[in-house]
Protein backbone atom coordinates (compact mmCIF):
# COMPACT_ATOMS: atom_id res chain seq x y z
CA UNK A 1 0.00 0.00 0.00
CA UNK A 2 2.76 2.37 1.02
CA UNK A 3 4.71 1.58 -2.10
CA UNK A 4 1.73 2.28 -4.31
CA UNK A 5 1.24 5.55 -2.50
CA UNK A 6 4.87 6.47 -3.14
CA UNK A 7 4.53 5.46 -6.78
CA UNK A 8 1.48 7.70 -7.14
CA UNK A 9 3.40 10.55 -5.58
CA UNK A 10 6.28 10.07 -7.92
CA UNK A 11 3.87 9.97 -10.83
CA UNK A 12 2.20 13.21 -9.85
CA UNK A 13 5.58 14.82 -9.28
CA UNK A 14 6.87 13.70 -12.66
CA UNK A 15 3.67 15.01 -14.26
CA UNK A 16 4.35 18.32 -12.57
CA UNK A 17 7.82 18.39 -14.06
CA UNK A 18 6.47 17.38 -17.45
CA UNK A 19 4.15 20.37 -17.35
CA UNK A 20 7.08 22.52 -16.35
CA UNK A 21 9.01 21.20 -19.34
CA UNK A 22 6.25 22.35 -21.65
CA UNK A 23 6.33 25.74 -20.03
CA UNK A 24 10.09 26.07 -20.61
CA UNK A 25 10.45 25.16 -24.30
CA UNK A 26 8.10 27.77 -25.65
CA UNK A 27 6.86 28.85 -29.02
CA UNK A 28 9.08 31.93 -29.55
CA UNK A 29 12.27 29.92 -29.15
CA UNK A 30 10.91 27.10 -31.29
CA UNK A 31 10.09 29.47 -34.14
CA UNK A 32 13.42 31.27 -33.89
CA UNK A 33 15.20 27.93 -33.86
CA UNK A 34 13.50 26.92 -37.09
CA UNK A 35 14.82 30.07 -38.74
CA UNK A 36 18.36 29.79 -37.42
CA UNK A 37 18.49 26.09 -38.27
CA UNK A 38 17.70 26.99 -41.86
CA UNK A 39 20.45 29.63 -41.86
CA UNK A 40 22.90 27.08 -40.41
CA UNK A 41 21.99 24.51 -43.06
CA UNK A 42 22.69 27.05 -45.82
CA UNK A 43 26.00 27.91 -44.18
CA UNK A 44 27.06 24.28 -43.95
CA UNK A 45 25.91 23.39 -47.48
CA UNK A 46 29.14 22.39 -49.27
CA UNK A 47 27.69 23.17 -52.70
CA UNK A 48 27.31 26.83 -51.67
CA UNK A 49 30.78 27.25 -50.19
CA UNK A 50 32.73 28.24 -53.30
CA UNK A 51 33.47 31.96 -53.68
CA UNK A 52 31.39 32.35 -56.85
CA UNK A 53 28.33 31.19 -54.93
CA UNK A 54 28.62 33.92 -52.28
CA UNK A 55 25.86 36.01 -53.81
CA UNK A 56 23.47 33.09 -54.09
CA UNK A 57 24.20 32.06 -50.52
CA UNK A 58 23.63 35.56 -49.24
CA UNK A 59 20.31 35.75 -51.10
CA UNK A 60 19.18 32.49 -49.56
CA UNK A 61 20.09 33.56 -46.04
CA UNK A 62 18.40 36.93 -46.35
CA UNK A 63 15.24 35.27 -47.62
CA UNK A 64 15.17 33.03 -44.54
CA UNK A 65 15.82 35.93 -42.19
CA UNK A 66 13.15 38.04 -43.88
CA UNK A 67 10.43 35.72 -42.59
CA UNK A 68 11.47 36.16 -38.99
CA UNK A 69 12.50 39.83 -38.84
CA UNK A 70 9.89 42.55 -38.51
CA UNK A 71 11.54 45.30 -40.56
CA UNK A 72 8.73 47.76 -40.14
CA UNK A 73 8.80 47.46 -36.37
CA UNK A 74 12.58 47.89 -36.43
CA UNK A 75 12.12 51.01 -38.53
CA UNK A 76 9.48 52.35 -36.17
CA UNK A 77 11.64 51.71 -33.14
CA UNK A 78 14.77 53.19 -34.63
CA UNK A 79 12.92 56.42 -35.46
CA UNK A 80 10.94 56.34 -32.17
CA UNK A 81 9.04 59.60 -31.70
CA UNK A 82 9.93 60.84 -35.19
CA UNK A 83 8.10 57.91 -36.79
CA UNK A 84 4.60 59.30 -36.23
CA UNK A 85 5.48 62.54 -38.03
CA UNK A 86 6.36 60.78 -41.29
CA UNK A 87 3.98 60.25 -44.19
CA UNK A 88 3.22 56.68 -45.24
CA UNK A 89 5.47 57.08 -48.28
CA UNK A 90 8.34 58.35 -46.18
CA UNK A 91 7.80 55.43 -43.83
CA UNK A 92 7.97 52.97 -46.70
CA UNK A 93 11.19 54.50 -47.98
CA UNK A 94 12.68 54.46 -44.51
CA UNK A 95 11.79 50.79 -43.93
CA UNK A 96 13.63 49.83 -47.12
CA UNK A 97 16.70 51.82 -46.10
CA UNK A 98 16.97 50.45 -42.58
CA UNK A 99 16.24 46.95 -43.81
CA UNK A 100 19.24 47.16 -46.13
CA UNK A 101 21.42 48.39 -43.29
CA UNK A 102 20.32 45.77 -40.75
CA UNK A 103 20.64 43.00 -43.32
CA UNK A 104 24.22 44.05 -43.83
CA UNK A 105 24.87 44.05 -40.07
CA UNK A 106 23.43 40.55 -39.84
CA UNK A 107 25.34 39.25 -42.84
CA UNK A 108 28.63 40.70 -41.53
CA UNK A 109 28.10 38.70 -38.36
CA UNK A 110 27.19 35.56 -40.29
CA UNK A 111 29.94 35.71 -42.89
CA UNK A 112 32.74 37.15 -40.79
CA UNK A 113 32.55 34.46 -38.15
CA UNK A 114 31.61 31.18 -39.86
CA UNK A 115 28.98 29.93 -37.41
CA UNK A 116 29.40 26.43 -36.14
CA UNK A 117 26.59 25.78 -33.70
CA UNK A 118 24.01 27.65 -31.66
CA UNK A 119 23.14 26.94 -28.05
CA UNK A 120 19.80 28.17 -26.74
CA UNK A 121 20.24 29.61 -23.28
CA UNK A 122 16.65 30.31 -22.37
CA UNK A 123 13.73 32.52 -23.15
CA UNK A 124 11.45 34.81 -21.26
CA UNK A 125 7.88 35.19 -22.39
CA UNK A 126 5.68 37.96 -21.15
CA UNK A 127 2.34 38.26 -22.90
CA UNK A 128 3.03 39.23 -26.50
CA UNK A 129 6.72 39.89 -25.90
CA UNK A 130 9.56 37.40 -25.57
CA UNK A 131 13.34 37.47 -25.38
CA UNK A 132 15.47 34.53 -26.44
CA UNK A 133 19.11 34.23 -25.51
CA UNK A 134 21.48 32.23 -27.66
CA UNK A 135 25.20 31.63 -27.77
CA UNK A 136 26.78 31.25 -31.18
CA UNK A 137 29.93 29.16 -31.38
CA UNK A 138 32.14 29.94 -34.35
CA UNK A 139 34.44 27.53 -36.12
CA UNK A 140 37.40 29.25 -34.46
CA UNK A 141 35.83 28.53 -31.08
CA UNK A 142 34.87 32.09 -30.32
CA UNK A 143 31.51 32.68 -28.73
CA UNK A 144 29.07 35.46 -29.49
CA UNK A 145 26.14 35.97 -27.18
CA UNK A 146 23.03 37.18 -28.96
CA UNK A 147 19.66 38.11 -27.54
CA UNK A 148 16.65 38.24 -29.81
CA UNK A 149 13.73 40.46 -28.84
CA UNK A 150 10.49 39.25 -30.36
CA UNK A 151 6.83 40.12 -30.30
CA UNK A 152 3.80 38.19 -31.39
CA UNK A 153 2.08 39.10 -34.62
CA UNK A 154 -0.72 36.71 -35.48
CA UNK A 155 0.78 33.33 -34.66
CA UNK A 156 4.34 34.37 -35.48
CA UNK A 157 6.94 35.64 -33.07
CA UNK A 158 8.89 38.26 -34.99
CA UNK A 159 12.24 39.80 -34.13
CA UNK A 160 12.21 43.56 -33.58
CA UNK A 161 15.75 43.92 -32.21
CA UNK A 162 18.80 41.74 -31.77
CA UNK A 163 21.50 42.38 -29.21
CA UNK A 164 25.07 41.30 -29.90
CA UNK A 165 27.08 41.11 -26.67
CA UNK A 166 24.45 43.28 -25.06
CA UNK A 167 24.46 45.91 -27.80
CA UNK A 168 21.00 46.33 -29.32
CA UNK A 169 21.37 47.01 -33.02
CA UNK A 170 18.06 48.82 -33.48
CA UNK A 171 18.55 50.84 -30.30
CA UNK A 172 22.06 51.78 -31.36
CA UNK A 173 20.70 53.13 -34.64
CA UNK A 174 18.02 54.94 -32.72
CA UNK A 175 20.61 56.98 -30.77
CA UNK A 176 22.43 57.82 -33.99
CA UNK A 177 19.25 58.79 -35.85
CA UNK A 178 18.00 60.88 -32.93
CA UNK A 179 21.27 62.78 -32.85
CA UNK A 180 21.29 63.40 -36.60
CA UNK A 181 17.67 64.58 -36.67
CA UNK A 182 18.27 66.82 -33.64
CA UNK A 183 21.39 68.38 -35.14
CA UNK A 184 20.13 68.72 -38.71
CA UNK A 185 16.96 67.21 -40.14
CA UNK A 186 15.11 64.08 -41.20
CA UNK A 187 16.05 64.84 -44.82
CA UNK A 188 19.71 64.84 -43.85
CA UNK A 189 19.25 61.46 -42.18
CA UNK A 190 17.70 60.02 -45.35
CA UNK A 191 20.54 61.46 -47.42
CA UNK A 192 23.12 59.79 -45.19
CA UNK A 193 21.21 56.52 -45.13
CA UNK A 194 21.09 56.47 -48.91
CA UNK A 195 24.80 57.20 -49.09
CA UNK A 196 25.41 54.26 -46.75
CA UNK A 197 23.30 51.86 -48.78
CA UNK A 198 25.35 52.49 -51.92
CA UNK A 199 28.69 52.30 -50.09
CA UNK A 200 30.28 48.91 -50.09
CA UNK B 1 -17.59 7.28 2.75
CA UNK B 2 -14.67 5.58 1.07
CA UNK B 3 -15.27 7.53 -2.13
CA UNK B 4 -15.26 10.74 -0.21
CA UNK B 5 -11.87 9.89 1.23
CA UNK B 6 -10.45 9.17 -2.20
CA UNK B 7 -11.75 12.47 -3.47
CA UNK B 8 -10.19 14.25 -0.54
CA UNK B 9 -6.77 12.74 -1.06
CA UNK B 10 -6.97 13.47 -4.77
CA UNK B 11 -7.84 17.07 -4.02
CA UNK B 12 -4.96 17.34 -1.56
CA UNK B 13 -2.57 15.96 -4.13
CA UNK B 14 -3.84 18.39 -6.71
CA UNK B 15 -3.28 21.29 -4.34
CA UNK B 16 0.21 20.11 -3.49
CA UNK B 17 1.11 19.60 -7.15
CA UNK B 18 -0.15 23.07 -7.95
CA UNK B 19 1.97 24.40 -5.11
CA UNK B 20 5.04 22.63 -6.44
CA UNK B 21 4.37 23.84 -9.95
CA UNK B 22 4.04 27.42 -8.80
CA UNK B 23 7.13 27.16 -6.64
CA UNK B 24 9.27 25.68 -9.39
CA UNK B 25 7.92 28.04 -11.98
CA UNK B 26 8.68 30.91 -9.66
CA UNK B 27 12.21 29.65 -9.10
CA UNK B 28 12.77 28.94 -12.77
CA UNK B 29 11.78 32.42 -13.80
CA UNK B 30 13.50 34.06 -10.83
CA UNK B 31 16.71 34.59 -12.73
CA UNK B 32 19.24 35.28 -9.94
CA UNK B 33 19.72 31.60 -9.16
CA UNK B 34 19.95 30.51 -12.79
CA UNK B 35 23.55 30.47 -13.97
CA UNK B 36 22.80 31.13 -17.64
CA UNK B 37 19.63 33.10 -18.04
CA UNK B 38 20.85 36.13 -16.18
CA UNK B 39 18.60 38.81 -14.86
CA UNK B 40 16.93 41.26 -17.20
CA UNK B 41 16.27 43.50 -14.28
CA UNK B 42 19.30 45.73 -13.93
CA UNK B 43 18.34 47.16 -10.56
CA UNK B 44 18.68 43.79 -8.84
CA UNK B 45 22.31 42.73 -8.82
CA UNK B 46 22.21 39.86 -6.42
CA UNK B 47 19.55 38.40 -4.20
CA UNK B 48 19.60 35.03 -2.54
CA UNK B 49 17.01 32.89 -4.30
CA UNK B 50 14.45 32.66 -1.54
CA UNK B 51 10.85 33.66 -1.02
CA UNK B 52 11.28 37.42 -1.69
CA UNK B 53 12.45 36.52 -5.21
CA UNK B 54 9.29 34.58 -5.89
CA UNK B 55 7.20 37.42 -4.55
CA UNK B 56 9.27 39.91 -6.55
CA UNK B 57 8.21 38.07 -9.68
CA UNK B 58 4.80 39.60 -9.38
CA UNK B 59 6.01 43.15 -8.90
CA UNK B 60 8.70 43.01 -11.58
CA UNK B 61 7.96 45.22 -14.59
CA UNK B 62 6.75 43.09 -17.47
CA UNK B 63 8.66 42.99 -20.75
CA UNK B 64 5.89 45.03 -22.26
CA UNK B 65 6.29 47.73 -19.63
CA UNK B 66 10.02 47.74 -20.19
CA UNK B 67 9.42 48.14 -23.91
CA UNK B 68 7.01 50.99 -23.40
CA UNK B 69 9.59 52.67 -21.22
CA UNK B 70 12.04 52.32 -24.06
CA UNK B 71 9.66 54.31 -26.22
CA UNK B 72 10.32 57.39 -24.15
CA UNK B 73 13.94 57.41 -23.11
CA UNK B 74 16.94 55.30 -23.90
CA UNK B 75 19.63 54.79 -21.32
CA UNK B 76 22.45 56.65 -23.00
CA UNK B 77 25.85 57.50 -21.58
CA UNK B 78 26.47 61.12 -20.51
CA UNK B 79 29.10 62.81 -22.64
CA UNK B 80 30.14 66.24 -21.36
CA UNK B 81 33.56 65.85 -22.98
CA UNK B 82 32.14 65.17 -26.43
CA UNK B 83 34.20 67.77 -28.36
CA UNK B 84 37.47 66.44 -26.92
CA UNK B 85 36.31 62.84 -27.21
CA UNK B 86 35.50 63.33 -30.87
CA UNK B 87 39.01 64.60 -31.50
CA UNK B 88 40.51 61.55 -29.83
CA UNK B 89 38.06 59.31 -31.68
CA UNK B 90 39.47 60.76 -34.88
CA UNK B 91 43.02 60.22 -33.64
CA UNK B 92 42.28 56.60 -32.74
CA UNK B 93 40.59 56.05 -36.06
CA UNK B 94 43.70 57.24 -37.88
CA UNK B 95 45.95 55.27 -35.54
CA UNK B 96 44.06 52.14 -36.50
CA UNK B 97 44.18 52.68 -40.24
CA UNK B 98 47.70 54.10 -40.42
CA UNK B 99 49.54 52.10 -37.76
CA UNK B 100 47.71 49.27 -36.05
CA UNK B 101 46.03 47.75 -39.11
CA UNK B 102 49.14 47.73 -41.38
CA UNK B 103 51.21 46.29 -38.53
CA UNK B 104 48.65 43.63 -37.66
CA UNK B 105 48.06 42.72 -41.33
CA UNK B 106 51.76 42.31 -42.02
CA UNK B 107 52.18 40.31 -38.84
CA UNK B 108 49.19 38.15 -39.75
CA UNK B 109 50.66 37.44 -43.18
CA UNK B 110 53.96 36.25 -41.70
CA UNK B 111 53.02 34.47 -38.48
CA UNK B 112 50.86 31.33 -38.67
CA UNK B 113 47.50 31.40 -36.94
CA UNK B 114 48.32 28.73 -34.35
CA UNK B 115 51.29 30.70 -33.13
CA UNK B 116 49.28 33.92 -32.92
CA UNK B 117 46.60 32.06 -31.00
CA UNK B 118 49.25 30.71 -28.64
CA UNK B 119 50.55 34.23 -28.00
CA UNK B 120 47.01 35.41 -27.35
CA UNK B 121 46.47 32.61 -24.84
CA UNK B 122 49.84 33.31 -23.21
CA UNK B 123 49.04 36.97 -22.57
CA UNK B 124 45.55 36.10 -21.43
CA UNK B 125 46.86 33.47 -19.01
CA UNK B 126 49.29 36.02 -17.59
CA UNK B 127 46.45 38.36 -16.63
CA UNK B 128 44.61 35.66 -14.65
CA UNK B 129 45.09 37.61 -11.36
CA UNK B 130 42.98 40.44 -12.77
CA UNK B 131 40.06 38.13 -13.51
CA UNK B 132 40.48 35.97 -10.41
CA UNK B 133 40.57 38.89 -7.96
CA UNK B 134 37.65 40.61 -9.64
CA UNK B 135 35.59 37.43 -9.50
CA UNK B 136 36.27 37.30 -5.77
CA UNK B 137 35.44 40.98 -5.35
CA UNK B 138 32.06 40.26 -6.93
CA UNK B 139 31.51 37.23 -4.66
CA UNK B 140 31.60 35.06 -7.77
CA UNK B 141 33.30 32.05 -6.22
CA UNK B 142 32.52 29.72 -9.08
CA UNK B 143 34.19 32.12 -11.49
CA UNK B 144 37.19 32.43 -9.16
CA UNK B 145 37.42 28.65 -8.96
CA UNK B 146 37.27 28.39 -12.74
CA UNK B 147 40.02 30.95 -13.16
CA UNK B 148 42.21 29.14 -10.62
CA UNK B 149 41.77 25.79 -12.33
CA UNK B 150 42.37 27.37 -15.72
CA UNK B 151 45.58 29.04 -14.54
CA UNK B 152 46.99 25.90 -12.90
CA UNK B 153 46.12 23.69 -15.85
CA UNK B 154 47.07 26.04 -18.66
CA UNK B 155 50.35 27.10 -17.05
CA UNK B 156 51.48 23.48 -16.76
CA UNK B 157 49.84 21.19 -19.31
CA UNK B 158 49.12 24.21 -21.49
CA UNK B 159 52.86 24.96 -21.81
CA UNK B 160 53.02 28.25 -19.87
CA UNK B 161 49.65 29.29 -21.22
CA UNK B 162 50.28 28.91 -24.95
CA UNK B 163 47.58 26.27 -25.12
CA UNK B 164 44.17 26.34 -23.51
CA UNK B 165 43.44 22.74 -22.47
CA UNK B 166 41.08 23.99 -19.74
CA UNK B 167 38.73 25.15 -22.45
CA UNK B 168 39.41 22.62 -25.17
CA UNK B 169 39.43 19.56 -22.90
CA UNK B 170 37.37 20.53 -19.87
CA UNK B 171 35.12 23.24 -21.36
CA UNK B 172 36.03 25.68 -18.60
CA UNK B 173 35.59 29.10 -20.14
CA UNK B 174 37.47 32.25 -19.27
CA UNK B 175 35.63 34.73 -17.03
CA UNK B 176 36.12 38.11 -18.51
CA UNK B 177 36.05 40.23 -15.35
CA UNK B 178 37.81 43.49 -14.63
CA UNK B 179 37.82 46.12 -11.91
CA UNK B 180 35.47 48.42 -13.82
CA UNK B 181 32.89 45.63 -13.79
CA UNK B 182 33.47 45.08 -10.07
CA UNK B 183 32.78 48.75 -9.39
CA UNK B 184 29.68 48.48 -11.57
CA UNK B 185 28.58 45.37 -9.73
CA UNK B 186 28.66 47.28 -6.46
CA UNK B 187 26.41 49.95 -7.89
CA UNK B 188 28.84 52.55 -9.20
CA UNK B 189 27.64 54.05 -12.48
CA UNK B 190 29.95 54.85 -15.40
CA UNK B 191 29.52 58.63 -14.83
CA UNK B 192 30.48 59.76 -18.34
CA UNK B 193 32.18 58.64 -21.52
CA UNK B 194 35.90 59.10 -22.11
CA UNK B 195 37.65 58.32 -25.35
CA UNK B 196 41.29 57.85 -24.44
CA UNK B 197 43.94 58.15 -27.13
CA UNK B 198 45.34 54.67 -27.93
CA UNK B 199 43.33 52.94 -25.18
CA UNK B 200 40.01 53.84 -26.79
CA UNK B 201 36.52 53.72 -25.31
CA UNK B 202 36.16 54.07 -21.55
CA UNK B 203 34.20 55.85 -18.87
CA UNK B 204 35.21 57.63 -15.70
CA UNK B 205 34.44 54.48 -13.68
CA UNK B 206 36.22 52.17 -16.09
CA UNK B 207 39.28 54.45 -16.17
CA UNK B 208 39.64 53.87 -12.43
CA UNK B 209 38.95 50.24 -13.20
CA UNK B 210 41.77 50.16 -15.71
CA UNK B 211 44.18 51.62 -13.17
CA UNK B 212 43.13 48.92 -10.71
CA UNK B 213 43.66 46.22 -13.34
CA UNK B 214 47.19 47.51 -13.99
CA UNK B 215 47.95 46.94 -10.31
CA UNK B 216 46.81 43.32 -10.64
CA UNK B 217 48.62 42.73 -13.93
CA UNK B 218 51.86 40.77 -13.34
CA UNK B 219 53.43 42.53 -16.32
CA UNK B 220 53.45 45.73 -14.24
CA UNK B 221 55.81 44.07 -11.75
CA UNK B 222 57.73 41.66 -13.95
CA UNK B 223 58.92 44.22 -16.47
CA UNK B 224 61.00 46.92 -14.87
CA UNK B 225 61.82 48.93 -17.98
CA UNK B 226 59.02 51.28 -19.10
CA UNK B 227 59.87 51.11 -22.79
CA UNK B 228 60.01 47.32 -22.76
CA UNK B 229 56.68 47.23 -20.94
CA UNK B 230 55.12 49.46 -23.59
CA UNK B 231 56.64 47.38 -26.37
CA UNK B 232 55.20 44.19 -24.90
CA UNK B 233 51.76 45.76 -24.46
CA UNK B 234 51.89 47.01 -28.04
CA UNK B 235 52.82 43.56 -29.26
CA UNK B 236 49.89 42.07 -27.29
CA UNK B 237 47.64 44.66 -28.96
CA UNK B 238 48.96 43.96 -32.47
CA UNK B 239 48.63 40.21 -31.95
CA UNK B 240 45.07 40.61 -30.70
CA UNK B 241 44.17 42.89 -33.60
CA UNK B 242 45.43 40.34 -36.12
CA UNK B 243 42.30 38.29 -35.27
CA UNK B 244 39.93 41.21 -35.61
CA UNK B 245 40.92 42.86 -38.87
CA UNK B 246 37.78 43.85 -40.70
CA UNK B 247 35.56 44.24 -37.64
CA UNK B 248 36.16 47.94 -37.21
CA UNK B 249 35.80 48.44 -40.96
CA UNK B 250 32.41 46.67 -40.90
CA UNK B 251 31.38 48.74 -37.94
CA UNK B 252 32.26 52.00 -39.70
CA UNK B 253 30.54 50.92 -42.88
CA UNK B 254 27.31 50.17 -41.02
CA UNK B 255 27.07 53.28 -38.86
CA UNK B 256 25.99 56.80 -39.72
CA UNK B 257 27.77 58.43 -36.80
CA UNK B 258 30.50 55.97 -35.76
CA UNK B 259 31.41 58.06 -32.71
CA UNK B 260 27.89 57.94 -31.23
CA UNK B 261 27.55 54.29 -32.24
CA UNK B 262 30.83 53.39 -30.51
CA UNK B 263 29.97 55.28 -27.35
CA UNK B 264 26.54 53.68 -26.99
CA UNK B 265 27.80 50.23 -27.95
CA UNK B 266 30.48 50.59 -25.27
CA UNK B 267 27.88 51.58 -22.69
CA UNK B 268 25.49 48.73 -23.53
CA UNK B 269 28.28 46.16 -23.71
CA UNK B 270 29.63 47.18 -20.30
CA UNK B 271 26.17 46.95 -18.78
CA UNK B 272 25.81 43.49 -20.31
CA UNK B 273 29.15 42.38 -18.88
CA UNK B 274 28.35 43.70 -15.42
CA UNK B 275 25.03 41.87 -15.40
CA UNK B 276 26.58 38.59 -16.61
CA UNK B 277 29.16 38.15 -13.94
Amino acid sequence: MNRIGLAKWLLSLSLTFAMLGIAIAGEPQEQLKQTTDKVLSVLSDPSLKSPNKTKERKGLILKIVDERFDWEEMARRSLSRHWAQRTSEEKKEFVTLIKGLLERVYMDKVEGYSWDKIIYEGERIDGDYATIKVKIYTEKDQTISVEYRTWKKGNQWLVYDFLIEGVGMVNNYRTQFNEIIAKSSYQELIKRLKAKSTQN
Amino acid sequence: MKRNQVMRTLFKRFLLSAFWLLLFYGLASGEPDLPIGSSLDSSVCYQPPDLPVIIAQFSKPSLKEEELELEETLDTLADPLEPVNRIFFHVNDKLYFWALKPLASGYKAVVPEDLRLGVKHFFSNLTTPVRLVNCLLQANFKGAGNETVRFLLNSTLGLAGFLDPAKTELKIEKRDEDFGQTLGFWGIGPAFYIEWPILGASSLRDTFGYAGDLLLDPKTYLIKSVSLGLAIRTYDQVNGTSFRIGEYEDFKRNTLDPYIAKREAYHQNRKHKIKNR
